[in-house]
């Protein structure tokens, strides 16, 4: 568990994220998935961001992403704003790493192919990002698995891979979609204690998607979402005082 | 792992489609392959022809028509004289149905003149004179014919005694039916008509310069380096012409197959692409892999095209219509243009599913 805190986090760290008035529609404006969200993000934080289905917690985990774009409002990474960067995908390939719920691992690549698969837009060569990708996959436990396809791995083990993925380009931030929703008890115990040691380790920003209080309550933090807005900010420990469904 | 691994890795996931689509492809190509190859053959097959005969120049009436038409023998007179020239031969060809071969080409040829020289007998003997009722069948013809020396062979009403078996030195000469002059425009009632008179020129002569002498000075004939007035002629181009259309109908079908295949392949994958664009991949690379993938479906339609093509001609080939008439021109550079034209294909035909892929919106990652 890590330290408590209340309201948007004030540390010395750096603000990785800051959005003001963040609103996203869809459908012209029948579907209002954000409803004007305020929040910071410090430099290592570890952020839950919890809600029932229909909150609006993915959409935002897609603004985050620069997967897409707000309806009105700003989002700012470490001070400019997310949606007027110059090249976007230069910020997913080094700035960010994804964790996908069903993993998202490509079914015709090796563990190892698929953890280089990123490295394309970062100039490596064959050699570099072979050798790279092996050492994640050694750093998540995986160096028998390394030239297996997904189809033979267990899901923890395809999670594992997909760690490792999105570690590729030595990002400073984790972005995590519900990272052990298809996972049984056991393997998702191990996959949380990996993202929490790197965030430890590595000293990486996580911001992590759940509907699960007690992954939740592993996080420093927690932004509790209901129809678009956050009506929580603060320790997760506090948050069954907020049922999330 | 490299980029081109993702791209074939991408083809070979689904197997059966990518194998049918580079069938449909290849059929294209087989098309261009046979047909074309065909068409050139015909003029390749008459070049050679020509040069084995040691003709320079061939003044005929080409127009319309695949074989000349006929035009006064006496037009040899104003030519014959001309500086440069050294030789000259007058000769009536035609294509005719002999006996059971559809269509073969006879050759009535001015007695004595150098279009006989280079017929080295294999049998038999060559005719006594112009006079005697007699033929020398190319090797291919007697073949086609099933005749040997001692065989009549029957030209239109005339029966004629196969006296000799030759080697013209050439497809075209092989398979043709020699005779003399003479007897050929008696038997197709062409007296003092000839369709082509072979011209031989001294060394260091202009040809060019020579055939436009020989145009301004013979109107109803026209004249040509040996082998262009097959390539100049209209019905050339129309065959020529149909070829190419017939050919490249087939290749749109291709071209229609692959955009199928590579639309539906966009759609299968637009998750993927949109997990790509997460990853960090640009959609600039993501239009790539998508052009790749159609273009070497092109590249690997266009090698089994032209395979499928060249088995294809080697059949047509035998055909009884047009054996011992051509010989297909199967050259490196119809080879590399087939080839060529099928990786245009699989270009051209990936270009709206690659637009299509950049319009994925990389936030479907993050759904289901």
């Amino acid at each position: 568990m890590n330290s408590n805190s209340s309201g948007p986090k004030e540390t010395g760290s750096a603000c990785v994220f800051e959005a003001s008035g963040l609103k996203k529609d869809f459908d012209d404006g029948q579907v209002l998935a954000l409803r004007g969200v305020d929040f910071k993000i410090a430099e290592g934080e570890f952020v839950a961001i919890v809600g029932p289905s229909g909150s609006g917690k993915t959409t935002l985990l897609q603004m985050l992403g620069a997967l897409d774009r707000p309806s009105s409002g700003t989002l700012k990474y470490r001070g400019q704003s997310l949606f007027d960067l110059p090249d976007p995908a230069a910020y997913r390939a080094h700035e960010i790493g994804f964790v996908f719920q069903s993993f998202h691992l490509l079914p015709t690549f090796t563990a190892v192919e698929n953890v280089e698969i990123p490295m394309f837009e970062d100039h490596k060569s064959r050699a570099e990002r072979t050798t790279r990708a092996v050492d994640l996959l050694k750093s998540v436990g995986l160096e028998q698995r390394v030239n297996h396809f997904p189809a033979k791995l267990s899901g923890g083990e395809r999670q594992r891979v997909a760690i490792a993925r999105s570690l590729a380009n030595f990002p400073s931030v984790l972005l995590a979609d519900e990272p052990t929703g298809n996972l049984d008890t056991e393997s998702a115990k191990h996959v949380l204690d990996l993202l929490t040691s790197l965030h430890r380790d590595r000293h990486m920003t996580l911001i992590l998607v759940t509907h699960d209080m007690s992954i939740a309550r592993r996080a420093a933090r927690a932004l509790q979402m209901v129809d678009g807005h956050i009506v929580f900010d603060g320790d997760p420990a506090k948050l069954s005082m907020h049922p999330i469904v | 792992m490299t980029f081109f691994d993702v791209v074939t890795r991408s083809l070979k996931r689904r197997r059966l489609r990518t194998s049918l689509t580079l069938l449909g492809i290849a059929v294209g190509i087989a098309a261009v392959v046979a047909l074309i190859g065909l068409s050139r053959g015909l003029v390749s097959s008459w070049t050679s022809g020509m040069k084995s005969r040691g003709t320079d120049i061939v003044v005929a009436n080409m127009r319309g028509s695949l074989t000349p038409k006929p035009f006064p023998a006496s037009t040899r007179d104003r030519i014959a004289h001309l500086p440069g020239v050294s030789a000259t031969c007058m000769i009536l060809v035609d294509l005719m149905s002999i006996e059971n071969a559809e269509l073969m080409i006879v050759s009535g040829r001015e007695w004595g003149c150098f279009a006989w020289d280079n017929l080295k007998l294999v049998s038999g003997r060559m005719p006594n004179d112009q006079n005697e009722r007699a033929v020398v069948l190319g090797t291919a013809a007697a073949d086609i014919l099933k005749k040997k020396v001692g065989d009549t062979v029957q030209i239109e009403t005339e029966e004629l005694a196969v006296v000799g078996i030759v080697n013209g030195g050439a497809f075209v000469e092989n398979g043709s039916l020699v005779l003399s002059l003479p007897l050929l425009q008696q038997i197709t009632g062409n007296q003092n008509q000839v369709s082509a008179i072979d011209v031989r020129v001294t060394p260091g002569t202009d040809i060019q310069r020579l055939c436009a002498e020989i145009d301004r000075l013979v109107p109803e004939a026209h004249a040509d380096p040996a082998g262009e007035h097959i390539a100049g002629s209209e019905g050339y181009r129309v065959i020529n012409a149909m070829s190419w259309g017939t050919s490249l109908l087939a290749v749109l079908v291709g071209v229609l197959g692959v955009t199928n295949t590579m639309l539906m392949s966009v759609f299968e994958r637009k998750q993927e692409i949109a997990i790509l664009l997460a990853l960090g991949w640009r959609q600039s690379r993501i239009v790539r892999m998508i052009l790749w993938e159609s273009a070497l479906l092109g590249f690997f339609g266009g090698i089994i095209g032209v395979l499928l093509g060249i088995i294809g001609v080697q059949l047509l080939k035998h055909a009884p219509a047009l054996r011992g008439m051509l010989e297909p021109d199967l050259r490196a550079n119809l080879v590399l243009e087939a080839v060529a034209i099928a990786v245009f294909v699989g270009v051209l035909s990936g270009l709206y599913p690659a637009w299509r892929s950049s319009r994925v919106a990389p936030s479907l990652a993050l759904h289901g």
